[in-house]
């Protein structure tokens, strides 16, 4: 997890991507034209890789086509955002990285490994928080290391310095009912994040919090990110969000869900909503998912 | 889902929270201390209302006794004095020791059961859809109409008595169980599974089970009261105790004991619901509130 905070000023390579295009490892390039294609990959070896994921769903009404062959590749320590028109399958993406639903084709690989169901190799954070009210902060902290094999000073200690990481230092024993939907949040991340996933996996995190709330957070997540050094793959709708946070953004289009578009973020950190380059990516970005 | 998703309830206890001044927070939170104090102003005014109704009911109970016979309506003064009478002489205190006999084994296991039932129904659709046509034949008939089932299986005894009423606590424990189990959030699940914990045991244990406590909880609490009804009609064949002895001071005519006795009913029910409540409200302080 070394060289995560470098990965963003590594927007050159694209050029070497085209070299060794993954297409041929999915089996079926997309017809989007081959700069898609190669700037779904990633240099070396890939920390997640997406292969022509499908998904289907029987209905009443007939069959839903959610995803259709959607193929991309995450690098280690790599922060991608995942963007689309509601109908474009981001959540049903969501899901089927986080092992929640199984693809009807394809297949999610973390670190070489198919993925075959959820685990803890996955630090997986909701829109909703879905914290166990029953538990405490530290309580739902302590939650996955509880079914890890960790002692029990070791136990402490990860929850106090994940507690600490997210910024809610004297909260410990209060319980999920007495905090505000962005505290809340801040629990729910420090209890993906103290099992050590090789990924973090957001849903919309922030979706269902105020502006001020979520700009703060969005701070605080790429400072836990870049001291963690972790690889973060973020579903938003929000375009801004994704400018703010993304090394890349893939574009998901709509009926079915594919992968329409990949737009690298050449923007040093921090970025300044205010900068006319910042304008231009989220301009370019909210034109790339209309022109579907 | 979403029903968690509640608005932030800010106590002064976190107005040390770095966004607290966030638009999120409610701006009419009401500062802990101010709410508390209204809290004991409202009870304070309910025990005074509450005072005042239970003397208005004695006294017209009193006026009404005056124009009967005592074997119609005995005064209040009457059935103090009955009620005194059984104390001292300890036919109240071995009457009450006589049904608990049946009642903590009866209540005990209809909860247990009814608990383990209603989880593990609510839990697996193969558990359900087997059991659902046999609930739904059982569930209509009065634990009475079992008498005979009672006294055939255990005979004329306290066990007798305790069937039946575990009978009435199983059911009332079951559905509590069954819809709270039903109505725990997938989501939840999820996060569960992919923070390590899998199988069915693993989530029962530390997501179902505590998710569901509050609906369970209520099915006992409702379950303890129902099952001190029960005690009465589980004597009716014979098996001594509180609801025994009402039934023969009937026949008997002497409604001052009949009284009495009731009210020792009401009394331990009211002991026994209190305590409970205590427990009930220690053990979900996460929901914090007091019902």
């Amino acid at each position: 997890m070394t060289g995560s905070p470098s990965d963003e000023d590594s927007g050159t390579p694209l050029d070497e991507e085209s070299v060794v295009p993954t297409g041929e490892k999915s089996g079926t390039p997309l017809d989007e034209g081959s700069l898609t294609a190669d700037a779904a990959s990633v240099p070396g070896e890939p920390r997640v890789e997406a292969r022509g994921l499908s998904k289907r769903y029987d209905t009443p009404n007939g069959v839903v086509r959610a995803l259709e062959d959607v193929s991309f590749e995450v690098a280690d320590g790599e922060f991608v955002c995942v963007i689309g028109p509601s109908g474009s399958g981001k959540t049903t993406l969501f899901r089927l990285i986080a092992g929640l639903e199984a693809p009807s084709d394809g297949a999610v690989y973390l670190g070489g490994d198919r993925v075959t169901g959820p685990g803890p190799d996955m630090g997986v954070v909701f829109q909703e928080y879905h914290l166990f009210p029953w538990r405490t902060v530290a309580g739902n902290v302590r939650f996955g290391l509880e079914h890890a094999d960790t002692s029990a000073s070791e136990r402490r200690d990860r929850v106090q310095r994940m507690i600490d990481l997210v910024g809610l230092s004297g909260f410990e024993e209060s319980y999920p009912k007495e905090l505000s939907g962005g505290m809340k949040q801040r629990v729910a991340l420090a209890r993906a994040l103290a099992v050590d996933p090789d990924l973090l996996l957001l849903d919309e995190p922030f979706g269902a919090v105020d502006a001020q709330t979520k700009e703060m957070l969005q701070r605080e997540l790429l400072e836990v990110w870049s001291e963690t050094g972790k690889t973060a793959l973020f579903i938003t709708h929000d375009v801004a969000e994704a400018v703010i946070l993304a090394d890349r953004v893939l574009v998901l289009g709509s009926e079915p869900g594919h992968l329409q578009d990949v737009v690298r973020i050449d923007l040093d950190r921090p970025r300044d909503r205010g900068d006319p380059e910042f304008g231009e990516y989220v301009s370019l970005l909210r034109h790339r998912i209309g022109a579907d | 889902m979403g029903t968690d998703d509640t608005p932030a309830v800010a106590g002064s206890e976190i107005t040390s929270d770095p966004d607290a001044s966030n638009p999120e927070s409610d701006p009419e939170t009401i500062p802990g201390s101010i709410r508390e104090s209204i809290a004991e102003s409202v009870a304070s005014r309910r025990a005074g209302y509450g005072a005042v109704g239970l003397a208005a009911f004695v006294a017209i109970w009193h006026l009404v006794s005056l124009t009967q016979p005592s074997y119609v309506l005995p005064t209040p003064a009457a059935v103090g004095a009955t009620f005194i009478e059984e104390a001292a002489s300890g036919g109240l205190t071995v009457a009450i020791g006589q049904s608990v006999l049946h009642w903590i084994p009866g209540t005990i296991a209809g909860t247990t059961l009814g608990v383990a039932a209603g989880v593990i129904a609510g839990w697996s659709r193969t558990a359900d859809d087997l059991t659902s046509p046999v609930v739904r034949l059982l569930r209509p008939v009065p634990p009475l109409a079992l008498i005979g089932f009672a006294i055939a299986w255990f005979g004329i005894n306290h066990a007798g008595a305790a069937f039946i009423i575990a009978i009435g606590a199983f059911w009332i424990n079951f559905y509590a169980a069954y819809g709270g189990v039903e109505g725990v959030s997938e989501d939840l699940l999820d996060v569960g599974r992919s923070l390590g914990i899998s199988g069915d045991r693993e989530l029962l244990r530390h997501i179902v089970i505590p998710a569901a406590s509050p609906e369970i909880l209520t099915g006992i609490r409702t379950g303890i009261g129902r099952c001190w009804m029960l005690v009465v009609a589980a004597e009716i064949f014979g098996v001594p105790g509180i609801g025994r002895r009402i039934l023969r001071a009937s026949n008997n005519l002497q409604v001052d004991v009949v009284i009495a006795y009731i009210l020792v009913l009401s009394l331990l029910f009211l002991l026994v619901d209190a305590t409970f409540r205590a427990v009930q409200r220690r053990l979900l302080v996460w929901r914090g509130e007091a019902r």
